[in-house]
């Protein structure tokens, strides 16, 4: 979906020590039960032979893809893409927390607030971006691994970073059908752990069967009753209307 | 319908003579309902906007959004005209239980032989066969609106107890929420494919005007009644007459209370 805006992420890889503090910042910021997180950091763990090893952290949050699994997903349009950010926010006043979109995400982006019965997750802090501030986690990165800004604009931080990067890798999901087209770039390093790699969206037995089963099904009943009604409607708007007692 | 066979004073008197078909409590009942329906019908679908689903059209998504100022604020006033036809419906039926819910559920409700044999034939008969095989005899309601009736009971309990569940989303586990949404949705969508005949038949359809002016009146004609409803009409007629006898009856053990005492004729004679 083109929005006017493309806030995204730019993550420099190489920089991350995982050190938590973006994590710390966004719950500070975003006011985060301390049971969650809305951002990672992930590890790929210790990889090679020594002494040539290496460990790369990779920063992790949603993606705010260009066609986000989730919104496709949400029955309400409680998960929606911002038309003028093109962050994908949670309208929690209107969310249920069924969880549609949970399973859907690949990136595992989401989790089910259970105690206030709603989905939670990034928003890349829109509260912090409208008033011309940067997300929580990216003033707070010690290391400048974390960079946030409009990918439409060439000039902005995030574009001149990607242009000067030794290298470029999303984690797009491509399957099936689906390309989330994610807008998080990382950069100036590799990630090629297989448990980084975005997962098969997954559609709940509910949702599924609403979709295969129950829509064809009643939508059957609906054109069989709409169209014996409107057979017999016809025949009455032909023969005109007798006068039934005489 | 034998109408040749009656005389036409007798049609006359027939269209004039009003049986009472339906309370006020009923009529009530069926408007507050109708209201209801035409509030949280488009409301529900326009909150409907999964594009995997597909349910309804963007249009009319973002027309009810624009109106209502956000999505949050249209699933607001959905949930609330249902919370108020959840609670009316339910506060009906309990305070009428006993002297309406029950009497019109064993009297109304249920299938009888009449009832099998017209399911029977009458499907036949409007796809143009077995046009030469009378139908039986009707009740105050015929036997697809019996059928009907269920449908939308069942529906109504099914979008009720998926609408407060989904309403008070805190309080229930995700999997029940996820099958509260199409359990919603098929219920609704499962009474409108009847409430296409039903309207059709109730506002449009010539031969049953009388049922849309009884939904107003409560009342429709014994000519009616007994073109469509026949063995209702016969049981008014015998209740009406058997009324009678009781009357006379009663009328006339007065009469023989009043006359005794000063009255008595000297010769002792027995009042005949």
């Amino acid at each position: 979906m083109a929005t006017k805006k493309r806030y995204g992420f730019v993550i420099d890889i190489s920089r991350c020590i995982d050190c938590r503090a973006c994590l710390v910042a966004c719950s500070a910021e975003n006011n985060v039960g301390m049971q969650y997180t809305r951002i990672w950091v992930k590890d790929t763990g210790v990889k090679g032979e020594f002494p040539k090893l290496t460990r790369t952290f990779v920063p992790y949050n949603c993606m705010h893809c260009e066609n986000p699994p989730c919104v496709e997903v949400c029955v309400s349009g409680a998960t929606y893409k911002d038309k003028d950010t093109g962050l994908v926010l949670v309208d929690q006043e209107a969310c249920i927390g069924c969880g549609y979109c949970v399973e859907a995400c690949p990136y595992d982006a989401r989790y089910l607030d259970r105690a206030r019965g709603v989905v939670d997750k990034c928003t890349g802090c829109i509260q912090r971006v409208l008033v011309g501030q940067q997300p929580a986690c990216v003033t707070t990165c010690v290391g400048k691994a974390r960079l946030f800004g409009d990918l439409n604009d060439p000039n902005s931080e995030v574009s001149v970073a990607l242009k000067n990067a030794k290298a470029v890798q999303r984690l797009d999901y491509e399957k099936n059908g689906v390309d989330t087209d994610p807008n998080i770039y990382f950069i100036n390093g590799e990630i090629d752990d297989p448990s980084i790699q975005p997962r098969d969206p997954r559609y709940t037995f509910a949702q599924e069967s609403w979709k295969t089963l129950l829509v064809p099904a009643v939508l059957a009943g609906i054109g069989l009753s709409f169209v014996g009604q409107a057979t017999f409607f016809a025949k009455q708007l032909m023969e005109g209307e007798k006068e039934f007692e005489e | 319908m034998s109408h040749t066979q009656i005389s036409l004073p007798e049609r006359k008197r027939l269209r004039e003579k009003k049986y009472r078909k339906h309370n006020l409590a009923n009529i009530l009942t069926h408007w507050f309902n109708v209201g209801c329906w035409l509030l949280l019908l488009p409301t529900g679908i326009a909150i409907l906007s999964s594009p995997r689903l597909g349910l309804s059209p963007v249009w009319l998504q973002e027309m009810f959004r624009n109106l209502f100022g956000s999505t949050a604020n249209l699933i607001r006033f959905h949930y609330t005209v249902g919370l108020l036809w959840v609670f009316v419906l339910t506060y009906n039926v309990l305070i009428g239980f006993r002297k309406y819910f029950i009497p019109f559920s064993r009297e109304r409700l249920l299938l009888d032989k009449d009832d099998i044999e017209w399911l029977k034939v009458k499907p036949m008969q409007m796809l143009g066969f077995m046009k030469d095989k009378p139908l039986p005899p009707q009740d105050a309601y015929n036997a697809g609106q019996k059928l009907y009736m269920y449908a939308v009971i069942l529906g109504t309990v099914g979008i009720m107890l998926s609408g407060v569940v989904m309403t008070f989303h805190r309080w229930f586990p995700p999997v029940l929420l996820q099958w509260a949404q199409p359990l919603h949705w098929a219920s609704v969508f499962g009474v409108v494919a009847g409430l296409i005949i039903h309207v059709y038949m109730g506002a449009v359809f010539p031969e049953e005007k009388e049922a849309f002016f009884s939904m107003f009146t409560g009342e429709v004609s014994a000519w009616y009644a007994r073109a469509h409803h026949e063995k209702w009409y016969w049981n008014k007629v015998r209740e009406e007459l058997e009324w009678e006898d009781r009357v006379e009856a009663e009328l006339g053990e007065i009469a023989r209370h009043q006359q005794p005492s000063g009255d008595r004729p000297e010769t002792g004679q027995v009042p005949s």
